[in-house]
């Protein structure tokens, strides 16, 4: 047996400048022992990104195999069996609900942990401003944030994401080579995603894509199931964030409409007489006492200006009555 | 008051009967949520799933950001971010944060791939398949291009109006000079005319100036008729050049620059209209931008 593996070593090694079999002999170098299939399919109700989110995982990941949408009738654990079927050991499933939330499940499916994350900041490889390339199936190197190692879940999230994001070693469907890197950091409470490519010996790197931000909800000891091992307590459900929101909107509207209304009241308020002012008599002069006379004879009438009178209020009168429409 | 169930009620009477309530109004407190953080479980969960794998297998590294070169140098070293707290509402700061831990693990990993023999760079005629197809990377340089030109443009369109409030100056300047001039002149000839002196100095002074102005004025005149003095020395210049020039030859014949489409299908109806204006020569906005446009 070894003596097979020398020859078919030095053959490979001679036959190394035939370039277009190249790919093929350093594949022959090694045996595929490290069997790590992922399966990476959807629910129903996800939008364009979601689905180019899937697609550029696919192609950044060669050990991975595709299925078709799941009914969100059925139960989670039924994802188990799916990945049975086509003997899949880890399983990343992306759930959205109300075509505006999305969830990630990454789990090891038959009995390890899994872990639900809510996707946030997705942007896809076919996006302009990612100029990097690299091939399709290579190897990636994983770069992990010291914090990582510092607490327990983390560490366990850790080992999910290497078994389940790094290329078996002579897997048939990658590239030998190593050009690019994917990096996961914690900040602000949440796991960032981003993946380059490595350009030159000197660590000069251009971004590729995807990149996206995952917010942990918890694990869970089983696969899609089981008792709850850690629960975020900094995650606050996007259905929350979107009520506090509208909360706070209507808090602010109905403090306006108070001050509206305590500025109406003050208006209405019984306004304070106040206390009587002295110098208000100060130009009261009373007027001077006439002699009163007594008329004995009455006065003469003026018929015309009666007349006249009576014609005008008279007309008035019939103005007014013709217009009210009684006349 | 929060609505009571019965067994609720019947405990609260046990108990204020035990003596443990007392009287006054009792509202009942809502224990804070703990999150769930089973450290043992988690840990033994880890102890069963994880996999010995050889580091080929798994090329995973664990590391700090690189020093950030540039701030170091510039002296505005993070203090926050040497601890490894990141803001993550500064997108350019975060971004470098991310990008710097990606170099040292690239700078740790590479020494070990090459131990391992793991070739790291692709060779030239190495053609595979890549993530992003050609026509993609095209498009991303296309848009690459189109950037730049358009910083390009705005730099030469700040310049041009620079250079535009500079001339303005200038002008001004010119003009006042030439007007100081001729006032001196003026008043020179006055005097000389009323006898005041007798010198005539300032005749000089003029030709000194007519010296300038011509030279000035050659200068002017290389850049004046050129397309049309050229047209002419190319149709007529040095006598029996032009001899063979009206044979159809093969360049004359494939040569199809003196043809306008619109007027060979007879849809340029706008060009010939000798009816309305004569010299229609263009307005100072249209002049000033076709010569920016050079």
């Amino acid at each position: 047996n070894r003596d097979s593996t020398k020859c078919r070593a030095a053959v490979t090694r001679v036959e190394i400048d035939v370039f277009f079999n190249f790919h093929v002999l350093f594949v022959f170098q090694g045996k595929w022992k490290n069997k790590e299939r992922v399966l990476v399919f959807s629910s129903r109700g996800i939008n364009f990104r979601t689905r180019h989110l899937m697609q550029d995982l696919k192609t950044m990941m060669p050990h991975s195999k595709a299925d078709t949408k799941m009914d969100r009738k059925d139960k989670l654990f039924v994802v188990n069996e799916v990945c049975e079927i086509k003997n899949c050991n880890k399983c990343i499933f992306f759930e959205a609900k109300k075509n505006m939330d999305l969830y990630m499940w990454v789990s090891n499916v038959p009995h390890g942990p899994s872990a639900k994350f809510l996707v946030q900041n997705v942007h896809t490889l076919a996006e302009l401003k990612m100029t990097g390339n690299c091939l399709k199936g290579s190897r990636p190197l994983l770069s992990f944030d010291p914090k990582f190692d510092k607490e327990p879940h983390y560490a366990l999230l850790k080992e999910l994401f290497t078994q389940t994001f790094s290329t078996p070693q002579y897997h048939p469907k990658s590239q030998p080579f190593v050009d690019h890197v994917l990096t996961f950091t914690i900040a602000d409470k949440r796991i960032w995603f981003r993946n380059y490519q490595i350009i030159e010996e000197d660590a000069s790197l251009v971004e590729i894509g995807p990149r996206f931000v995952l917010n942990l909800i918890k694990i869970f000891q089983g696969s899609f199931g089981g008792p709850t091992l850690y629960e975020n307590p900094h995650f606050q459900s996007p259905n929350m964030c979107r009520r506090l929101m509208r909360m706070e909107k209507a808090a602010r509207q109905k403090e306006r409409q108070m001050v509206k209304e305590i500025r109406l009241e003050k208006r209405k308020e019984v306004k304070e007489v106040l206390t009587e002012d002295v110098t208000d008599d100060v130009f009261v002069t009373p007027a001077e006492e006439k002699p009163k006379e007594v008329e004995h004879e009455a006065p003469r009438p003026s018929k015309s200006k009666k007349k006249k009178k009576l014609k005008l209020t008279e007309l008035k009168k019939r103005t007014l009555l013709k217009r009210k429409g009684l006349r | 008051l929060p609505s009571l169930s019965l067994s609720f009620l019947i405990q609260l009477q046990e108990a204020f009967s035990k003596g443990l309530l007392k009287p006054g109004l009792n509202v009942p407190l809502e224990e804070p949520k703990k999150a769930v953080n089973n450290i043992e479980g988690l840990k033994m969960c880890l102890a069963e799933f994880k996999k010995n794998l050889p580091w080929v297998e798994r090329l995973d590294l664990t590391n700090h950001p690189a020093v950030d070169v540039l701030a170091k140098i510039e002296g505005t070293l993070n203090k926050k971010q040497s601890s490894g707290e990141i803001d993550a509402e500064d997108d350019f700061q975060r971004e470098m944060y991310f990008y710097r831990q990606a170099q040292a693990t690239v700078l740790e990993a590479l020494p070990k791939l090459k131990k391992l023999q793991i070739p790291t760079k692709r060779p030239d005629d190495y053609f595979a398949e890549m993530a992003k197809t050609d026509q993609h990377m095209q498009k991303v340089r296309k848009k690459l291009m189109q950037k730049q030109m358009a910083i390009e443009k705005s730099e030469k369109a700040k310049k041009l109006r620079e250079q535009r409030k500079f001339g303005k100056k200038v002008q001004v300047e010119v003009l006042q000079k030439r007007q100081k001039a001729k006032k001196a002149m003026m008043t020179a000839v006055k005097k000389y005319q009323k006898g005041m002196t007798d010198k005539l100095d300032f005749l000089e002074g003029d030709q000194e100036g007519k010296k300038g102005s011509t030279a000035s004025k050659s200068q002017m005149s290389k850049k004046g008729p050129n397309a049309k003095r050229k047209y002419k020395d190319q149709k007529f210049g040095f006598g029996g050049k032009k001899k063979g020039s009206k044979w159809n030859t093969k360049e004359s014949f494939n040569d199809v620059s003196g043809f306008r489409a619109k007027t060979a299908h007879g849809k340029g109806g706008k060009k010939f209209n000798k009816g309305g204006k004569k010299n229609k020569r263009p307005g100072k906005e249209t002049r000033r931008k076709m010569k920016a446009r050079k």
